[in-house]
């Protein structure tokens, strides 16, 4: 039984598995994380990792009241997503969380939110994999600052930037941030409500072209998840260089090949920080080819802060 | 206020090439849209790509000309600049054809 089962049936509001280790981290200043308890089943760096982003970026783990009748009557073929029912959506995880580890976060999910997640799995896109709640801060924080890919589940390849979905080791990219929605439920609420925007629906409906991608398209968050649906996101940015972030980009890009071996440099390890708000920000939906490359589908959703100074 | 240069400035200078440039070359766009985009430079009655080729051409020629960060925010290159960007997607669709060509 997952945590929204327990709701729902009127029982006590008791965390899943995930939310006590995120609820046991001791409050402390901004420049030092708690030393983790006996117990502490995390690493220094998620407990580093989730202090910051609760002293820099205001964040607090909370659950996400979503409105599990719209999510059941979603149906994922308007995303170009395969049928999906509840049923199904729960043998699906438990045949596929072993090699899809990812999809253990719809333990803490609603049934209906459960069955998008799954339906997201099966189809071709990979929000849920890199910007959702399975997501932790460490690895939010390692992928802004070192491309590291969470989807990649061999650590030695994750440390070279070896991207986890795409065959032949290509090199993971990631822009200048990296973000996620921390409760599944608004994830795959803000999924539902994004498919049927008309600017979704306007890209998604178009004819297919196998040369062209339609590309991105936002929504605001507001328009989503409601007034406090930024409370909800949490993301890692890349440190500027000397004062540039184009620098930084070429310095991190520069630092991963001299990690890698395959160039020397003299590139300065690169850093990140935390979002410190996404207050007016928007969902960002990237719209592409399909696997059976026959349409267009949402190839990954992730939440965009306010452009800084606007 | 949508950090896409194109939905806060439809008819912007360059929103055409900013675009189609964030949507074929940012790091959400994999090797192969990045072929597509190959692909649709050697279309000779694409429109959009026309438009593409024009601001790109224009651009290259005096790169000062492009909105405040716009390209870099969006397409989010390695490359350094607005300029090395832009050069290597001009060798990469168009090949050794001169910036000058006007036909």
């Amino acid at each position: 039984m997952g945590v929204r089962d327990g709701l729902e049936q009127g029982e006590p509001d008791v965390p899943g598995s995930n939310r006590p280790r995120e609820l046991a981290i001791a409050e402390g200043p901004a420049d030092r994380a708690p030393s983790p308890a006996l117990d502490e089943p995390r690493s220094k760096g998620e407990v580093y990792a989730e202090h910051r982003q609760r002293a820099d970026g205001g964040w607090e783990p909370r659950l996400y009241e979503a409105s599990r009748s719209e999510l059941g009557r979603f149906n994922p073929e308007r995303a170009g997503l395969p049928q999906m029912s509840l049923d199904a959506a729960a043998d699906y995880v438990a045949q596929h969380r072993a090699a899809r580890p990812w999809l253990a976060i719809a333990d803490t999910a609603s049934p209906e939110a459960r069955r998008i997640i799954a339906a997201l799995d099966a189809g071709g896109g990979h929000g849920h994999i890199r910007h959702e709640g399975w997501v932790t801060e460490e690895a939010s924080m390692r992928r802004a600052a070192y491309r590291e890919d969470p989807a990649q589940l061999d650590p030695a390849k994750r440390s070279q930037g070896i991207d986890g979905l795409k065959a032949g080791n290509r090199p993971h990219r990631c822009g200048e941030f990296a973000t996620r929605v921390t409760d599944t439920d608004a994830f795959a609420t803000a999924f539902v409500r994004g498919v049927e925007h008309p600017e979704a629906r306007a890209v998604l409906d178009m004819p297919f072209d196998s040369d062209r991608w339609p590309g991105e398209l936002t929504v605001p968050i507001t328009e989503l998840l409601g007034a406090e649906g930024h409370q909800y996101c949490t993301g890692w940015q890349l440190e500027a260089v000397g004062g540039s972030i184009e620098a930084a980009r070429e310095n991190r890009a520069a630092w991963l090949r001299a990690r890698t071996g395959s160039q020397d440099s003299d590139a300065l390890e690169p850093s990140a920080r935390p979002v410190p708000t996404f207050e007016g920000g928007d969902m960002l939906f990237v719209v592409g080819q399909n696997r059976t490359q026959d349409g267009y589908e949402i190839a990954t959703m992730y939440p965009r802060p306010p452009r800084a100074g606007h | 206020m949508s950090p896409l240069y194109w939905e806060r400035h439809p008819n912007g200078p360059f929103a055409t090439l900013i675009r189609v440039a964030t949507t074929y070359c940012s790091p959400d766009a994999d090797e192969e849209a990045y072929e597509g985009l190959k692909r649709l430079a050697k279309r000779e009655n694409d429109e959009e790509m026309r438009v593409f080729k024009a601001e790109l051409r224009e651009v290259l020629q005096d790169p000062g000309r492009l909105p405040n960060n716009e390209l870099s925010e969006s397409v989010e290159y390695d490359d350094g600049s607005d300029e090395a960007f832009l050069r290597r997607l001009w060798h990469d669709l168009y090949g050794d054809e001169p910036l000058d060509d006007a036909t």
